[in-house]
C-alpha cells in the first residue's frame, strides 16, 4: 500500500506473525535435526545428509499445509482473518526451506557421479509406467518448481503488474504444488516406511487441508453472497436498508456476475466493486474505518463516495450508483469507473 | 420513528492497527498452536524414522591392503590370496571406486592377473565390498601369478528379494535400499557398482547375490525398472570365491503383491 | 543429446532469456509502466527471480500496459468461480493419491523361501566356468 515500493513491508503486527511463524519451523528443525537422534536408538545413525534432507522436507509439508489450512479457516470463522495478513511471509520461508531439502537431495542422492547433478536426477529413475519405484522426484520438482514461482511473485509490484486476477491464477498453484507433494510422499518415502506413525500424521495432515477447503466450499454454497433480485429499468434489488449494519456492507452477486458491496454510514448508503483493488479481497466483509472502506485482508482502504484510496495512495474501484425505494436497496448493476464520486444516498 | 440501526459487533483486524482486544487471546493461542504443532510434528516424523541398518565404511579399520586375483564378471571380483588381520585368503571382494563409479575400466587390463587393492571397506553384515583409492596404488599388478577359483554352479533357482547397488546397500549410505532411494541406486548401478540381490533366505548360506544378465553380461536395462521393488525371479546361480552370483533371467521377474 | 541433457539445455536458454528481460525491464522497462517504482531501485533486485521464471509474462503485460490495452474492468473480476471446482478436486486427488499410493505398497516377502528349480547338471547352458 506504499506509494513508492520498498523490498519487504514490516509492521508490529507482521513481526510477531513472522515471529510465531519462525519460531514453528525453528521448533521443528531443532527438535528433528537435535533431538530424534537421541531418541532413534539405531545402530548406526542414518546419514546426516539424509537426516538434513528429511527434516527440511517433511517441514516444507507441514507448513505448505499450514498454509493451506488458513484460507478455508478464515471462510469459516473470521476470526482467523489475521492468519491470512502475512501468509506471503510463511510462504516464502516455505520456498527457502523446500529449497533446501532439494538441495541435500541434489548434492547427496544424485552427487558423486562422473555426471551433472542435475541431469543425473532426470535421467536416474525413469520407469514412469509404474506405480511402485515411480520417479517420485518428478512430483518433487514440479511441487518446488511451483513453490519457486509463488515465492518469486510475492513482491507487491507483482500484483499490480500482472492486475490481482492473474496474480491469483497463478498463486492457484499452490493447490498443484500441494498435490504433487502428496503425491511425492505418498509414491516415496511411505512405499518404505516400517514405523507408520509418520504415515498416520502425514495421511492426517493431508485430509485436514482436503476437507477444510471442502467444508469451506459447502459453506460458500450454503451462506454464500445472494444473487441480486431484477428489478425494473434493468435495476437489481440488492437487500433492505435495514438489514445493512451500520460501518458495515450487504453484498449481492450482480447478474454479470461481479458483486457489490452497499455500506451503510451514518444513514447514508453507498456501493462499490466488492473486490479490492490489491488482492481481489472481499471488500463488503470489511469495514468502515472513519470514512474509509477497510478490506480485510490487507486493510486496503478506500473512500465510500468515491472509491479512491486516500492520499497519497492512487487505488481506485469502481463504483456504483444507488437508490432506496421503500426500504429496498436498487443498484445499477453497470458499474461507474474507478474512483468515479457518487453521492451517497440516504436510508 | 426510525428503526435502530443494526450493530455488528464482530471484531475487525486491520494489519497495521492494534489487534482488536477481543481477537488477542484467540490470535496468541493460534499463534502457540502453530509453533506447538510444528515442534510436535518434527518430533514424531524425527523419531518414527526406521533404522537404516548396520552396514557403514569402516574406516575404523584403517585403509586394507590385500593381494589376490582379478575375475571379471563383468564387475570385477577379487579373490583373495594374501590377505591381513580382518580379510582372510579364499574371501571374495566386490570392487568399487570412489564415489558412483565401479572399477571396470581399472580391472579390465589385469584380469586374471594377480594384483593387489588397496582402500577402505565397506559391510553390511556378511555383506562386504572394498572402495580402492585412485591410481595403481589402489589397484595395481602384484609379484607372481594365480588364477580364479573354479566356479560351482548352484542350478536353477527361484528368489524374492530386491534388486540394490551393492555400494549404497553395503553402507555407502544409510539407508541404502529402498524405494526412496531408488534414483541413486539406479545412478550407482550405470555407474557399474556392482548390483547385488537381497534374497529373502539365504541361499547356500547367503542372502546377498551379485546379479548379472542371464548371459553372464551386466544387469540388464529392463531390470532397473525393478530396482529397489519387491520382486520374484529366476536364474542360474553359481559360486565364484565365497561369492554367490545370480545370472537372472529377466523373463522371469514378477513383483510381488 | 540425451532428454536430461535437452531438458537442462531448454532451463538454461530459458533462464538467459528471463535474464536479459530482466536487464531491460528492471532498467527501462518498470519505470514506463509503473509509476510507482519510479526513483526506486532497492525492491527491484527481489523482482529478479520472478521474472527469469516468468519472462513470458512479463513481456505480455509490459506489452499490454505500454500500449494501453489494458482492460481497467479486469483488475475487479476476482477468481472466486473456480474455487469450488478446485475445492473438490483437491479433494478427489489427494484421496485418491493416497489410497492408491497405500494400496500398493509392498511388504517384505520375508516368509519367501528360495526353490531350487533344477539341480546344476540339469542346468541347461550349462555353467560357464571361466
Amino acid at each position: 500500500m506504499s506509494v513508492k515500493y520498498i523490498p519487504v513491508q514490516w509492521n508490529k503486527n507482521k513481526w510477531w506473525y513472522d515471529g510465531f511463524m519462525l519460531a514453528g519451523v525453528v521448533g521443528f528443525l531443532w527438535v528433528f535435526l537435535y533431538v530424534t537422534p537421541e531418541i532413534l536408538s539405531h545402530e548406526r545413525p542414518i546419514n546426516p545428509q539424509i537426516h538434513n534432507a528429511r527434516a527440511f522436507g517433511a517441514c516444507a509439508f507441514f507448513m505448505m499445509t499450514i498454509i493451506l489450512c488458513i484460507g478455508p479457516l478464515a471462510r469459516l470463522d473470521k476470526r482467523f482473518l489475521p492468519l491470512l495478513y502475512n501468509r506471503r511471509h510463511f510462504g516464502v520461508m516455505t520456498a527457502a526451506v523446500a529449497l533446501t531439502h532439494f538441495s541435500y537431495v541434489l548434492n547427496w542422492y544424485f552427487a558423486f557421479s562422473g555426471t551433472n547433478k542435475y541431469e543425473a536426477l532426470l535421467f536416474s529413475n525413469t520407469s514412469y509406467g509404474q506405480l511402485v519405484g515411480f520417479p517420485f522426484e518428478a512430483f518433487g520438482i514440479f511441487a518446488l518448481l511451483c513453490l519457486l514461482i509463488l515465492a518469486a511473485t510475492s513482491h507487491d509490484f507483482w500484483l499490480k503488474f500482472l492486475t490481482a486476477p492473474v496474480w491469483k491464477r497463478i498463486h492457484y498453484l499452490i493447490y498443484f504444488a500441494y498435490a504433487a507433494v502428496v503425491a511425492h510422499v505418498s509414491l516415496g518415502v511411505l512405499q518404505d516406511q516400517q514405523n507408520h506413525l509418520f504415515t498416520v500424521v502425514f495421511v492426517a495432515s493431508a485430509f485436514t487441508v482436503a476437507g477444510l477447503h471442502l467444508l469451506a466450499f459447502l459453506h460458500e454454497r450454503k451462506a454464500g453472497d445472494p444473487d441480486a433480485v431484477p428489478d425494473t429499468d434493468g435495476w437489481v434489488q440488492v437487500c433492505h436498508a435495514k438489514d445493512i449494519p451500520e460501518a458495515r456492507a450487504k453484498i449481492a452477486v450482480l447478474p454479470s456476475g461481479d458483486r457489490v458491496a452497499v455500506f451503510r454510514l451514518e444513514d447514508k448508503l453507498s456501493a462499490v466493486s466488492n473486490a479490492c483493488a490489491h488482492q481481489n479481497g472481499p471488500l463488503g466483509e470489511g469495514k468502515v474505518i472513519r470514512c474509509l472502506i477497510t478490506c480485510p485482508w490487507h486493510g486496503f482502504q478506500y473512500d465510500i463516495r468515491s472509491g479512491r484510496s486516500p492520499a497519497p495512495f492512487t487505488e481506485k474501484i469502481p463504483t456504483y450508483n444507488l437508490a432506496v425505494r421503500d426500504g429496498v436497496v436498487l443498484v445499477n448493476p453497470k458499474a461507474n469507473p474507478p474512483g468515479t464520486y457518487v453521492e451517497p444516498v440516504e436510508v | 420513528m426510525k428503526p435502530p440501526v443494526k450493530k455488528d459487533t464482530t471484531p475487525f483486524f486491520v494489519g497495521y492497527f492494534k489487534v482488536p482486544k477481543k481477537l488477542r487471546s484467540f490470535l496468541l493461542i493460534a499463534g502457540v498452536a502453530v509453533v506447538a504443532f510444528m515442534t510436535a510434528f518434527g518430533l514424531v516424523s524425527g523419531a518414527s524414522q526406521d533404522d537404516p541398518g548396520d552396514g557403514a565404511f569402516r574406516f575404523d579399520y584403517g585403509r586394507q591392503t590385500v593381494t589376490g586375483v582379478i575375475e571379471l564378471l563383468p564387475y570385477p571380483l577379487l579373490h583373495v590370496t594374501e590377505g591381513n588381520d580382518r580379510i582372510k585368503p579364499g574371501h571374495t571382494l566386490m570392487l568399487t571406486a570412489q564415489g558412483k563409479s565401479g572399477v571396470f575400466s581399472r580391472a579390465e587390463p589385469l584380469e586374471g592377473q594377480k594384483v593387489t587393492a588397496s582402500g577402505i571397506i565397506l559391510e553390511r553384515g556378511a555383506l562386504n565390498m572394498l572402495q580402492v583409492r585412485g591410481g595403481a596404488r589402489g589397484l595395481g599388478p602384484a609379484e607372481g601369478s594365480g588364477a580364479p577359483p573354479v566356479s560351482e554352479p548352484l542350478g536353477r533357482w527361484k528368489l524374492a528379494g530386491e534388486i540394490c547397488d551393492g555400494k549404497c546397500l553395503a553402507g555407502a549410505m544409510r539407508p541404502g535400499r529402498g524405494i526412496a532411494h531408488k534414483a541413486c541406486a539406479n545412478l550407482c548401478l550405470l555407474g557399474d557398482i556392482p548390483p547385488v540381490f537381497v534374497s529373502t533366505k539365504p541361499v547356500d548360506g547367503s542372502e546377498f547375490l551379485m546379479i548379472l544378465g542371464k548371459d553372464g553380461g551386466p544387469l540388464p536395462a529392463i531390470a532397473y525398472d525393478y530396482v529397489a521393488q519387491f520382486i520374484s525371479l529366476e536364474g542360474d546361480v553359481s559360486r565364484h570365491g565365497d561369492l554367490l552370483v545370480l545370472r537372472m533371467d529377466p523373463a522371469t521377474i514378477e513383483v510381488m503383491k | 543429446m540425451t532428454t536430461a541433457e535437452t531438458l537442462l539445455w531448454l532451463a538454461r536458454i530459458w533462464l538467459i532469456v528471463g535474464g536479459v528481460t530482466a536487464a531491460a525491464f528492471l532498467t527501462i522497462g518498470i519505470d514506463r509502466i509503473d509509476e510507482d517504482a519510479q526513483g526506486t531501485y532497492a525492491f527491484r533486485p527481489l523482482l529478479l527471480p520472478g521474472i527469469l521464471l516468468l519472462w513470458p509474462l512479463v513481456l505480455w503485460r509490459w506489452y499490454v500496459l505500454e500500449t494501453g490495452r489494458d482492460d481497467p474492468d479486469a483488475r475487479f473480476k476476482p477468481v472466486r468461480t473456480a474455487h469450488g471446482a478446485m475445492a473438490v478436486t483437491l479433494c478427489i486427488v489427494i484421496l485418491g493419491t493416497v489410497l492408491f499410493a497405500l494400496s500398493s505398497r509392498q511388504n517384505w516377502p520375508a516368509e519367501f523361501e528360495p526353490v531350487q528349480l533344477s539341480a546344476p547338471d540339469q542346468t541347461p547352458s550349462g555353467e560357464v566356468s571361466e
